[in-house]
């Protein structure tokens, strides 16, 4: 096992290992509860709770 | 309408913000002139003029680090400072630090300008700058660490916002990467040259590692988080998935750094690091097409904007282009399309598509937004800015079309047997065959730069049009308030 | 840590800070790393020397007027590079290359082996005025190469420098046996450090690369470095498949 990671050219698969494990966690951690999601999803509003211009956005045309 | 007791321009600091987002108007014709002057050198090089000082090897990294770093660099300084303060609600930590990364920013851009035409070079693409420059350059952007974190410290908003992720791994990964491809030894502590402390492969892998990911971090990562603010906030409506923010933040930060080597298809190093580099592009358009989408659906249900609304119009253009140049960036780190697309002017025409394209319309955008809410007003002239969109936009069409023409066929050209099986074309035939495609990259080149011009003049003209309404109406803000 | 909350990572700036440096790093290290401690990277061949002390100051003019933005130094092993340029470039014959100079982009025809293949009268005619050997050329005039004096008093400077870096100038009597040992001695003679100045002006006599031997110009020294690219490895001794082996 030891020997296999110490092969420089083993790092492709290694590598390959290691993004999807990681993505796989990220993924099912973010998409995986509801009420967690539901959490996340609150904070998109951030940009607009220092407004004091959100009805000048409309004003164009 | 309502404006409130407390306004935006006086709860932040935006003082330092509208610095930058001049020097970003300033860089941005001055980069983009030197640009569209060494394009012109290919296709006339009597404009070479025999000098040492503007011919095209000495005048490129000009251009470059004009673009990349006097403009591009001074839009994410004004955006970032923007942004951080407006999602954190807080003002800018360490203010004297922050006016020092401005002048530390443009002293960077300037001595740099000055060395590279008076011959002084590392000779690594992008990373042009002699020693006592990256030095400067390393300071500054600790310094702009420093003021960016320690405003994530002070925040009144407990969630940090996905677009200052973005802005942070942009300010880690630059700091990184600009430290380990520039370690150079001086010549001498009085003289400007330097040699790399690596050589040959290893210097090649450091320097694409670099030069990739100044693309990964730098152009892309941080105008994400332009992006990420300024599409929501234009559009009045917020992002349109939250979550996949998050995993489009992760996934890109892990996989851009691995993907450097495709530059280096074919060349001395081992293969095995190639083809990982290839695998890892390819893998890597899951992410970049997740933020497009992101971004681009953040405006679902409000399509009708695009009509009326121009500043609106140059982010959704900029999203496509991102998308566009995203996929065509994995197409050429296949080996196989590499072969062919590698020296050409494919590549040039993709840097562009993504440079123009992506990167300078998200900034024109988001400074067409922030401008007027810097100076507390509003834009001069919509007309001009609809002019400017067009220009921009055909600008980067003659442009890319041209190089995907001349590049496409340099490759073919080059490869080209005849039927005895020896080469069909001499080097100089090929050379020869690209002068009108240089002459339309130009041209396209000066479709753009008009829009530059005219955007810097409507920006002076709202500026202006604000500083003359502070001055002849503080008795009617005190009576409105 | 065992409890992972994303919330902890966006409610807490250091955090997110290691994290993203730890996501960055890995990519890197993989990379790169590898490359620094694996000698397998570098073929074993004979005959790659650093350069002499004009020719290194030829380079210095080369990466000084940004030819790499227009001419590439590495030839990858096609058939038709293989039939327009020479063999593939190998690893080991950049070795002493502080910088690289691979280059990207290719308005010019590469130059890893231009090396003996023009004459010098060809170089300096087409490096003042390239339209009067190659009408269709695009390329600058640099007529100020041969007017300016080669400024070589820091020469030694510039090998101690590059000592630094590790290629194998030698600064003593030490390691110029040592030169001697793996050049031969009329290599490692050009390699002293202490003679650099007196080599430097020997071999611009000598080589007379600009046709003008009252001084040592800039383009004596430019034309030095271009007729030595590429031509230090003798092909004739390997075959194929001992070189293979290393991509």
């Amino acid at each position: 096992m030891l020997h296999w990671l110490a092969q420089a050219e083993n790092a492709k698969p290694l590598g390959l290992l290691i993004f999807f494990i990681t993505f796989c966690a990220i993924v099912l951690w973010v998409y995986g509860s509801k009420k967690r999601g539901e959490r996340l999803e609150e904070h998109k509003n951030i940009p607009f709770l220092d407004d004091e211009d959100a009805s000048k956005d409309k004003s164009h045309g | 309408m309502a404006a409130t007791s407390n306004p935006a321009t006086e709860q932040y600091n935006f003082d330092i913000v509208r610095k930058f987002a001049i020097m970003t108007l300033f860089w941005g014709v001055v980069g983009m002139f030197v640009g569209v002057y060494i394009a012109s050198e290919l296709a006339w090089p009597f404009l070479n003029f025999d000098s040492p000082y503007f011919s095209f090897g000495r005048f490129r990294p000009v251009h470059t680090g004009g673009v990349i770093f006097g403009f591009g660099g001074s839009a994410l300084f004004a955006t970032s400072y923007y942004v951080v303060q407006r999602t954190c609600q807080t003002r800018l930590f360490a203010p004297g630090l922050a006016t020092f990364t401005f002048w530390g920013w443009q002293a960077v851009i300037v001595l740099a300008a000055l060395s590279y035409v008076m011959g002084y070079s590392q000779g690594k693409e992008y990373a042009e700058m002699e020693w006592p420059i990256d030095l400067l350059i390393e300071v500054v952007w600790v310094a702009y660490l420093i003021v960016f974190v320690g405003t994530l410290m002070n925040r009144k908003q407990p969630h940090i916002y996905v677009a200052n992720w973005f802005y942070l791994s942009f300010i880690l990964a630059t700091a990184l990467l600009h430290t380990f491809n520039n370690i150079a030894i001086p010549v001498g502590l009085f003289t400007l040259k330097s040699y790399s402390l690596f050589a040959g492969p290893q210097d090649a892998m450091t320097q694409w590692w670099y030069g990739h990911n100044a693309v990964g971090f730098f152009l892309t990562a941080a105008f994400l988080g332009m992006m990420y603010y300024f599409v929501p906030k234009h559009a009045g409506r917020p992002v349109y998935s939250y979550r996949l923010s998050i995993v489009h933040f992760w996934a890109l930060s892990f996989m851009y750094m691995w993907v450097g080597t495709h530059h280096l298809h074919w060349t001395a190093i081992p293969d095995w690091t190639s083809t990982l580099a290839a695998t890892f592009s390819i893998m890597l358009l899951l992410p970049s097409w997740g933020g497009m989408i992101n971004g681009i659906m953040t405006l679902s249900g409000a399509w009708d904007k695009l009509r009326t609304d121009p500043v609106m119009r140059f982010m959704i253009v900029a999203l496509s282009f991102y998308g566009m140049s995203t996929f065509e960036g994995p197409l050429m780190s296949l080996k196989d399309v590499n072969a062919l697309s590698h020296y050409t002017d494919w590549t040039v025409g993709h840097v562009h598509s993504g440079a123009l394209g992506w990167v300078a319309m998200i900034s024109f955008g988001s400074l067409y937004h922030m401008i007027p809410r810097l100076w507390n007003t509003q834009l001069y002239s919509e007309r001009l800015v609809n002019a400017h969109f067009w220009l921009a936009t055909i600008g980067v069409l003659l442009y890319i079309t041209a190089m995907w023409i001349s590049g496409i066929m340099q490759g073919l050209m080059w490869r080209a047997f005849d039927d005895f099986g020896n080469l069909q074309y001499s080097f100089v035939e090929s050379v020869a065959a690209m002068h009108p495609f240089y002459a339309m990259r130009a041209i396209g080149g000066m479709f753009f730069l008009t829009g530059m011009i005219i955007m810097a003049y409507n920006c002076f003209m709202t500026i202006r049009q604000a500083q003359r309404a502070e001055q002849a109406a503080p008795a009617v803000a005190v009576a409105s308030a | 840590m065992f409890k992972f909350k994303h919330e902890s990572l966006e409610t807490n700036a250091g955090l997110l800070l290691v994290l993203t440096m730890l996501a960055i790093s890995v990519g890197g290290l993989v990379e790169i790393a590898p490359l620094f401690m694996i000698d397998s990277t570098m073929e074993k061949v004979d005959g790659v020397r650093p350069y002499s002390p004009l020719e290194q100051r030829g380079r210095d003019i080369y990466t000084r007027e940004g030819c790499y933005t227009c001419h590439s130094q590495m030839i990858r092993p096609f058939r038709d590079e293989q039939l327009r340029y020479g063999h593939y470039s190998l690893a080991s014959e950049s070795k002493y290359d502080h910088p690289f100079q691979w280059g990207s982009k290719r308005t010019g025809p590469d130059l890893a082996r231009v090396g003996g293949k023009y004459s010098n009268e060809w170089h300096v005619q087409h490096l003042i005025k390239p339209t009067s050997v190659v009408p269709e050329s695009v390329m600058p005039n640099y007529p100020w190469l041969q007017s300016t004096p080669l400024d070589y008093s820091d020469i030694g400077d510039r090998m101690r420098a590059l000592r630094t870096t590790g290629v194998p100038y030698s600064a003593n009597a030490e390691e110029y046996k040592a030169n001697v040992e793996k050049f031969g001695e009329a290599v490692a003679k050009t390699l002293h450090i202490p003679d650099a100045q007196k080599n430097l002006i020997a071999q611009a006599q000598e080589g007379n690369y600009d046709s003008d031997r009252t001084s040592v110009s800039e383009m004596d020294a430019l034309v030095a470095y271009l007729q030595v690219l590429g031509t230090m490895v003798d092909f004739r001794q390997y075959k194929p498949e001992d070189l293979v082996k290393y991509r």
